[in-house]
């Protein structure tokens, strides 16, 4: 064995490649034996080749920064993450039995609220958020379909059991770098490939494509999808543009959208006015529609939000879908799938303590050392602090936020992420990582094998967000005897 | 197939800039050839390449000197003008980054690596000892992107909107690399007159148009046979003629072209009206600047009928 892989070791967490023996897992036996055989040198240039396929694809992401934004590469490790197509059936299951139970709880919300009357979820919890969007009342999307794109992020804890940690149902992203992570790896290490059944992932833009088509408002056999970015400043705006590509759908901007006096939505092009049936949206639920949400929003298109009550275009996600991702919602999905779909969770969520209850804040205030704090209503790892590798003084000042806002944070205890191997500073160490599988919901439902695996780049780091210094890995899911 | 108003623009300011990298990377590199071909004591005048470009007053904000490093920094390298190699890769690079849903795959990767390479190399090669090399770069990866698109993108408005905006620059860059002909030979800085064949050569170099001339008309290189050829021949694909006429060709699949039409008539007319044996060098150059400005009559009909945005 090569002196590089000799003194890994990623003990007390689970890893998804090494067992606590040192020993290679089963189904990553043959990619470990490829690795070890590899010299310190040869891995580098295989990184740097990865390096520069990233480069030449230009697969970037944008950093907000004040002096400016800046566009940098994507931050790839080239060791893939391998899970058991035994295992991953169960967890699919799970989050199409998931999915389906939050886009139930979103309808009822939005129309009888039969959920609040029964007491399964406490309306103050769903009814205060900033993310319950009155605007919305009265509207049933086809299927019942709300959230038609759904990204949950899944960890695995110390005996390598998959957790659901959150739920991303506004304007999910990341799914344009799990296709481009397995299209570097199969230029960089294509003899990998070779003894390995993978499950590929390359039809998600028509698996999206047949999702959106199947919830146009009118029947057709091509209907005008559009993809609506807030621009080329967005720090996604890569992956909007390369699913509009995929499917061969307009990519277009607030300023190429008007609402007709008919109430239809139109883009403008060369040979005039069009009639667009589905808008894929990337812009959140405030900047969508100046008429109902913030006036000053320049990003959206006046009167889209009376369009699409009219029934007269589609949009994914529907608007006021965020209220089923509020952090606080989060720990009633259990009783959703027990409620809605009369069945037992498949997939377990993590313990949720919620900051609004006398009960549960002093727990918090108690233990704040020990959790994690995040408030209910941010996306992308802000504002969220981790007990035990915080300070005494960041304590306080989460302990202050609390008690000022209690509604807006909730605790978790501090999960014992599962590591992977790692190509780092020429080396190979273990470092947490996560999962983002992607949930596809119109007329019918689909789960991407595998998903978008982040990894935190620091050691000991359980930061996986890119814009805060995380990467990523291609996962693989791999048929395989036990 | 739909096109939107806003793609539309920036396929033709797309295609406009790549053109503009090749049309002046075959200047600077026709130019330099020809200066190294006169012997010393030259009488020709590197500025004339800012005159073509009409750069003289961004240059003379920016440098003090007309010397040969600093012209060619100007040309190739320099962010501050617009026009200059390097900015007209990363303008382009910029459209087809807002434009990659109706584009083929592998074109991103193309203009990437070409920016890439232009931001790396550009302020080297200023120099003689690299310049050629890079100017050969330039046009190799623009024919290329070129080529890809002629073999990849199906004839619909998307390329349209491309021909349309590269035919209208290479007829714009055709016009200017014959001025620097009549600025080479009329403004010298001596009393001695550069030897005007090797100048109408260098020319048709630069187009490239020799081969073709050389087929067409003869072996013998005249100026007025040149500025014809280049002027008006129907079917050679870089005179003002046939490119005026690629843009009538590509516009008549459009709505609303009525506008457009009409001004692509009168410069269609104008050129073929021009008699270069009947006019003076310094008549042919104002017959240029007409010519151009007629250019941008036409660029803002084409702005004004399909990029502006509708009213409902």
């Amino acid at each position: 064995m090569n002196d590089i892989w000799k003194s890994y070791s990623s003990a007390p967490f689970f890893d998804e490649l090494i067992t606590e023996n040192g020993r290679p897992r089963r189904v990553a036996s043959r990619l470990i034996k490829h690795l070890q055989g590899l010299s310190k040198e040869e891995l580098a240039s295989q990184r740097a080749a990865a390096e520069l396929v990233i480069k030449e694809m230009g697969i970037s992401f944008t950093v907000y920064s004040e002096s400016g934004n800046i566009d940098r590469a994507w931050p790839f490790d080239i060791i893939p993450r391998i899970i058991r197509a035994s295992d991953w059936k169960k967890v699919s299951a799970g989050l199409r039995q998931r999915g389906k139970a939050l886009n139930c709880f979103i309808n009822d919300i939005y129309n009888q609220q039969k959920c609040l009357a029964d007491g399964v979820i406490p309306a103050e919890i769903v009814l205060d958020s900033g993310s319950y969007k009155p605007q919305c009342e009265g509207v049933t999307p086809r299927f019942g379909a709300w959230a038609h794109i759904c990204g949950s992020d899944l960890v695995r804890d110390h005996s390598g059991k998959f957790l659901v940690l959150e739920d991303n149902l506004r304007v999910p992203s990341g799914v344009s770098y799990m296709l481009e992570n397995r299209e570097i790896t199969k230029r960089v290490l294509p003899d990998l490939f070779e003894n390995y059944s993978i499950f590929p992932v390359d039809d998600y833009p028509s698996r999206l494509y047949s999702t959106l088509a199947s919830i146009s408002p009118r029947e057709k056999k091509r209907p005008c999808i559009v993809v609506l970015t807030p621009g080329i400043y967005n720090s996604a705006y890569f992956e909007h543009a390369f699913l509009a590509q995929g499917m061969g759908a307009e990519l277009v901007e607030g300023s190429d959208l008007f609402v007709g006096e008919d109430e239809y939505v139109y883009m403008r092009t060369v040979d005039g006015p069009q009639k667009v049936d589905v808008v894929y949206r990337r812009i959140d639920d405030g900047f969508l529609d100046p008429e109902t949400f913030r006036k000053d929003s320049a990003l959206g298109v006046p009167g889209i939000i009376r369009s699409w009550k009219a029934g007269k275009v589609a949009i994914a996600n529907a608007p006021g879908s965020g209220v089923a991702d509020d952090k606080a919602v989060y720990a009633y999905v259990p009783a959703m799938i027990r409620y809605y779909l009369k069945k037992e969770p498949l997939l377990n969520s993590v313990k949720t303590y919620l900051c609004m209850y006398a009960k549960d804040r002093d727990y918090v205030l108690d233990h704040i050392d020990q959790l994690v704090v995040k408030p209910v209503n941010e996306s992308g790892g802000y504002g969220i602090m981790v007990g035990p590798h915080s300070s005494k003084e960041k304590h306080r000042e989460f302990a202050a936020l609390i008690e000022n806002s209690p509604r807006n944070y909730i605790a978790q205890p501090t999960l014992s992420l599962s590591t992977a191997p790692t190509l780092c500073d020429g080396t190979v160490a273990p470092r947490h990582l996560d999962l983002r599988p992607f949930i596809l919901q119109g007329k019918e439902s689909w789960v991407t094998p595998g998903g978008l695996t982040r990894v935190a780049l620091r050691k000991g780091s359980l930061v996986v967000n890119s814009s805060q210094g995380g990467g990523s890995k291609d996962t693989w899911i791999v048929e395989g005897k036990k | 197939m739909n096109m939107l108003s806003s793609v539309a623009s920036r396929l033709y300011w797309m295609a406009r800039y790549l053109e503009r990298a090749e049309g002046t990377a075959r200047l600077c590199g026709a130019y330099s050839h020809l200066i190294l071909d006169i012997p010393q004591g030259s009488v020709l005048e590197w500025d004339t390449l800012i005159k073509v470009i009409d750069g003289q007053q961004a240059f003379s904000n920016r440098y003090q000197n007309n010397t040969e490093r600093n012209i060619m920094k100007f040309m190739i390298a320099d962010m501050d003008n617009i026009g200059s190699v390097r900015s007209s890769i990363s303008a382009a690079r910029e459209n087809v980054r807002t434009t990659r849903d109706v584009l083929p795959q592998q074109l991103w990767e193309l203009i990437n690596e070409f920016y890439l390479y232009v931001n790396e190399a550009a302020e080297k090669s200023v120099g003689r000892r690299h310049r050629f090399e890079f100017l050969e770069q330039v046009v190799a990866r623009s024919q290329q992107i070129n080529g890809l698109l002629e073999s990849a993108v199906t004839r619909d408005h998307a390329y349209r909107f491309l021909m349309m905006g590269r035919l209208m620059e290479r007829a714009d860059m055709t016009s200017r690399t014959v001025d620097a002909a009549t600025a080479a030979i009329v403004d010298h800085n001596s009393e001695e007159v550069p030897d005007v064949i090797l100048v109408w050569t260098s020319i048709l170099n630069a187009v490239p148009a020799n081969s073709a001339y050389r087929r067409e008309v003869g072996p013998l290189v005249d100026g007025n046979e040149v500025v014809d050829f280049l002027f008006n021949n129907q079917f050679f694909p870089r005179s003002m003629l046939f490119c005026m006429l690629g843009i009538e060709q590509v516009t008549k699949y459009l709505k609303h072209r009525e506008a457009v039409a009409k001004r692509l008539g009168i410069v269609v007319k104008m050129v073929a009206m021009f008699d270069a044996e009947k006019n003076s060098l310094a008549d042919l150059h104002l017959f240029i600047d007409r010519f151009q400005e007629k250019l941008i009559g036409l660029d803002h009909a084409i702005v004004d009928t399909w990029f502006a945005p509708q009213r409902k």
